[in-house]
């Protein structure tokens, strides 16, 4: 069973412990609006223009079939609207400034391209993280390349929103060391403006992955203006101190450093206009979730 | 707590006082690509050398003994009175000559290839191995003077004679200086009014008084005697090579604690002095002969004193299995906390057991200590012309390129080309074994190691030079440089030409020879830029590294000659020769352009890889090591984001790996980027950036502006 992935990130560090390698999956049931990993939300294979990479050479111009790169004085332009997927332009970009993001892969072919970094893993106690977009919407391949890190003894984590039926989950978890769990808001109205996604069956697997024995970890992005204010963090607070097998809550400051690729996949981003959530506010956080 | 705040002071003090001659160094003398070194200007009237033979330069025994001894007798005298030390050297004296090589001697026959090849041959060149400074230690200069006279009683030809008569008299003459040190020091206590300045000047004409015959019996004498050693051999030839500095100086340390004569934090202050007297190449830790972890108290109060001098500063930790894991701890504390290029560290597993394969016990092995740029030697022991001799791989690819694409009979591919290649390249390596034999048979008549010879065990018992049969070993090194380059062209033809057909080998040759002019130029040139690299992992640049290195290692190792024990050890290795190796090199179809620099010794070309770029090039290189004792060091541009305190394991994790594959050496750079651009643009604004070039480490504001930008495409493209 192939997977659609949108890059293996090395030396991962972000990720669970020590080095790892991230494999990110694309597709995802969310809309979260500060996404920074917006390539991984389209459940297909699609084209990213870099601009910067662009020597206006027009041979993407000459093989387009529909118009979507076009020419206006010597500056290439690109029409994502017009797009057809057809990666043609791809082949004769010798700049590289176009892109296909979305490689099939089947667990074998991850695992040969991780396994390199192995002994790395093992002197750092790191290992391989399942990440995406969310990986739960391709459980099979999620299973099976979990399952084959698993047996070559290399630690496995994954990294999920925690949306999906619990009976996907038991079909991982026997592969996993390590949950990262995503937990966004309490407030079910807001996480279903700011996610797309009500949060109830979140909630409900939160309490199943708290007694299955599993170890995880909850990791609360902080977002200016949506989650970041007492009564929201207070209620995540309640939340958190009722779970009692978590190992670790971290917290995932907003930050815009993903905004490029918004720009090069030609896609709105909800939040162009706002600020890196500041230390202070952080530290605001961090002082309430102690209380 | 208080003698603590007057050693800080002192320290920074020296510390500011060798930016400020640094800064004189740059203004008079203009930019240098070289380390620092912690010399001084000379005086306005400066020494001029007196030349013995009708070109102008000196040569043999005694044009070197006549001139390093008349410029010792009016070489300046250096003391500052917030120093532990006296000294400061001035004079490059091997620079000093109007050509390096007696024509007496001439090697017309070798230079065509030379030439051919772009090979850095190494005839003239000096010192680059190891003395061994605990032979010094444990003599003093009257015991040497003693075995000279020992010895010439047991050879005695007209030649060993003079060769006998030269070394006593470079030895007396090093006396002579230490004396008029010790004459300025008592006039300077004479006049000191401070009381704890007049006490450390004391203690300063006190080690002196004492060393000047007797072997040193204290810290403070041991590290004077080395500094004076040093600073002659600096004088004579540039020698930069230290030794196992925290064993050698254990014994002193330990006694002077026993006899309360020292307390830690004056260790501290001494050591710091010592680290800013020169930027000698130290090694740290690692196992003794027998394999037993050398670590001890000093190596910490070792590591405390760069960390209080925190210059240029080259100290090497050795990473070995039994490694005592608090020192490695605290090397990468100060790593992270300084960002300052120090310290460096080296791999055991891989230099000890490629060594070995030479024939060599474990025990010798072990001893063969990192102590220079970029390499190891076994202090004493050996001959090696480390860091000398330099195959640009590079232009051995175009001569086989070209040689390929002008014969008409057959149509092109890269299985032709590396059957032409090879056969370059063996050439290329041949024409550099010669020369290194043509060293070994007439150095002695061009600059005899005067100074390296006394501290080296075999010269001074045989009546021989160093070069010429004095020593015990005769370990060879030839380093390959632009393997990058190479192996990045050979897959960008297999991979556009061959596999994928999207160009053929006419059109690369037409942009080749256009040097990639034009939008289709451009274009072509980005198709192979972006072909498979070496550093990526797995992919055909890598495969062809590996297969290149393989060759040259063969190649290199073809070249030893038992009956005369000369081992030939190779390395991969460019030193600061990139922008120079570069010029002479067109376009290459890995997308570089005519004249641009070739890639940094065994490191990827930069820019190889998206992500993950540390593992990948720690990866990379472990792949590519020639395995025979000599080093492909990792050239480590480490991200600031990641160089953060909480990172530290894993940043010790990587460098544990990479020796566990097989890794040899890793340099380390922490450079932000902001910084260095800044840099760049007005080096006088930092005056205090210290980056690691290659193997050393330099000033930043003391690089020529290429040289700069070198290392910022380095640092920018890591």
């Amino acid at each position: 069973m192939n997977g659609l992935i949108t890059t293996i990130q090395r030396m991962s560090i972000h990720d669970g412990p020590g080095i790892r390698s991230t494999v990110f999956l694309k597709g995802c049931n969310m809309r979260c609006a500060w996404c920074h990993n917006p390539e991984t939300l389209n459940s297909n294979p699609e084209l990213e223009w870099i601009q910067q990479k662009c020597i206006g050479c027009n041979s993407c111009t000459e093989v387009c079939p529909t118009g979507a790169f076009s020419s206006n004085n010597g500056e290439i332009q690109f029409q994502k609207e017009a797009c057809t997927n057809c990666f043609r332009c791809l082949l004769v970009c010798y700049a590289e400034a176009i892109g296909k993001v979305g490689k099939e892969m089947s667990p074998e072919e991850v695992f040969a391209e991780v396994e390199q970094d192995f002994p790395f893993f093992k002197n750092s106690g790191g290992g391989v993280t399942i990440s995406g977009g969310e990986p739960m919407l391709q459980p099979e391949f999620t299973q099976q390349t979990l399952a084959l890190f698993n047996q070559a003894g290399i630690h496995t984590a994954l990294d999920t929103n925690l949306s999906v039926s619990w009976k996907q989950y038991e079909k991982v978890l026997p592969f996993t060391d390590l949950v990262l769990a995503d937990l966004k808001m309490i407030n079910d109205r807001k996480h279903q403006q700011w996610t797309g996604k009500h949060n109830s069956v979140i909630l409900e697997n939160f309490y199943k992955l708290d007694s299955s024995g599993i170890p995880y970890m909850v990791r609360i992005p902080v977002i200016p203006g949506v989650n970041d204010n007492e009564e929201e963090v207070r209620a995540l607070s309640k939340f958190i101190s009722s779970l009692k097998n978590m190992q670790k809550l971290e917290l995932l400051p907003f930050h815009s450093m993903g905004s490029f690729k918004y720009t090069n996949l030609e896609i709105k981003n909800p939040m162009e206009n706002t600020e890196d959530l500041s230390k202070e506010r952080l530290e605001y956080v961090q002082k309430i979730l102690k209380q | 707590m208080e003698n603590s705040f007057i050693y800080q002071e002192r320290i920074d003090h020296l510390r500011l006082r060798k930016f400020a001659q640094t800064r004189e160094k740059i203004e008079v003398e203009g930019l240098l690509d070289e380390d620092d070194y912690g010399r001084v200007l000379p005086p306005a009237n400066a020494w001029k050398s007196i030349p013995n033979h009708a070109d102008g330069s000196f040569y043999g025994l005694d044009g070197w003994k006549t001139n390093f001894c008349n410029m010792m007798e009016t070489h300046p005298v250096y003391v500052d009175p917030k120093d532990a030390f006296a000294g400061r050297w001035v004079y490059f004296m091997s620079r000093m000559r109007s050509n390096k090589w007696n024509p007496d001697y001439p090697f017309d026959h070798l230079k065509p290839d030379f030439e051919k090849y772009d090979i850095i041959n190494g005839i003239g060149d000096d010192a680059h191995f190891a003395p061994d400074y605990q032979l010094g230690l444990s003599l003093g200069w009257q015991g040497i003077l003693d075995k000279i006279e020992h010895y010439r009683k047991v050879n005695t030809s007209t030649e060993q004679s003079e060769f006998y008569d030269a070394h006593e008299k470079v030895v007396k003459s090093i006396q002579g200086w230490i004396i008029r040190h010790i004459d300025l020091i008592e006039t300077l206590i004479a006049k000191e009014t401070d009381p704890a300045l007049k006490t450390n000047l004391e203690e300063m004409a006190e080690a002196n008084r004492n060393i000047v015959s007797a072997p040193p019996k204290t810290l403070r004498e041991a590290i004077q005697w080395i500094i004076w050693y040093h600073l002659a051999s600096r004088t004579y030839n540039r020698d930069g090579a230290g030794g196992q500095i925290d064993e050698m100086l254990r014994p002193f340390y330990e006694k002077d604690l026993a006899k309360g004569r020292i307390d830690r934090e004056k260790a501290v202050y001494l050591l710091a002095c010592f680290m800013l007297n020169d930027t000698i190449y130290w090694q740290l830790g690692g196992p003794n002969k027998d394999g037993v972890d050398q670590t001890s108290e000093i190596s910490f109060v070792i590591l405390d004193a760069a960390d209080k001098a925190n210059c240029s500063i080259n100290l090497t930790i050795r990473v070995h299995d039994g490694m005592n894991q608090e020192l490695f701890d605290k090397s990468l504390y100060y790593l992270i906390k300084n960002k300052n290029a120090w310290p460096r560290y080296s791999g055991d597993k891989a230099l000890v057991e490629g060594f070995m394969k030479n024939g060599f016990d474990a025990q010798l092995a072990r001893q063969r200590i990192a102590v220079g740029c970029n390499w190891m030697s076994l202090p004493g022991l050996e001959y090696t012309m480390n860091d000398l001799v330099k195959v640009n791989m590079a232009k051995v690819f175009e001569v086989a390129y070209q040689e390929m694409m002008s014969d008409k009979s057959e149509n092109p591919s890269t299985f032709k080309l590396w059957g032409i290649y090879i056969l370059h390249l063996k050439k290329a390596v041949h024409a550099a074994a010669e020369g290194i034999r043509h060293q070994l048979k007439y150095q002695k008549y061009n600059e005899p190691e005067l100074i390296l010879n006394l501290l080296s065990h075999g010269p001074l018992e045989r009546g021989l030079d160093v070069s010429d049969g004095g020593a015990e070993y005769y370990n060879l090194a030839i380093d390959g440089a632009g393997l990058a380059i190479v192996a990045d062209s050979f897959a960008a033809l297999e991979q556009r030409i061959e596999t994928e057909q999207k160009t053929s080998w006419k059109e690369i040759n037409y942009h080749l020879e256009g040097n990639f002019e034009g939008m289709e130029g451009e274009r072509i040139r980005l198709l192979l830029k972006n072909s498979q690299h070496y550093g990526q992992g797995n992919s055909l640049g890598d495969e062809w590294a590996k297969k290149l290195a393989e060759a040259f290692t063969d190649m290199v190792r073809a070249e030893s000659n038992p009956g005369l024990k000369h081992t030939f050890i190779p390395g991969f290795f460019s030193w600061a020769n990139t922008i120079g190796f570069g010029q002479h090199v067109g376009a290459t179809p890995n997308g570089r352009k005519s004249k641009t620099p070739i890639s940094h010794g065994a490191n990827p070309c930069p820019g190889f890889s998206k992500d993950g770029a540390s593992l990948a090039l720690a990866n990379a290189i472990a792949l590519i090591q020639p395995g025979f004792g000599n080093t492909a060091p990792m050239q480590w541009e480490l991200d600031p984001t990641l160089a953060t305190h909480d990172h530290a394991q894993l940043i010790g994790s990587i460098i544990k790996t990479h020796f566990e594959m097989g890794g040899t050496l890793i340099n380390v750079n922490i450079m932000d980027k902001d910084q260095i651009l800044d840099a760049h643009k007005d080096p006088a604004k930092y005056p205090e950036l210290v980056v690691r070039v290659t193997g050393f480490t330099a000033y930043f504001s003391m690089l020529t502006p290429e040289f700069r930008q070198l290392v910022v495409d380095r640092i920018l493209q890591s």
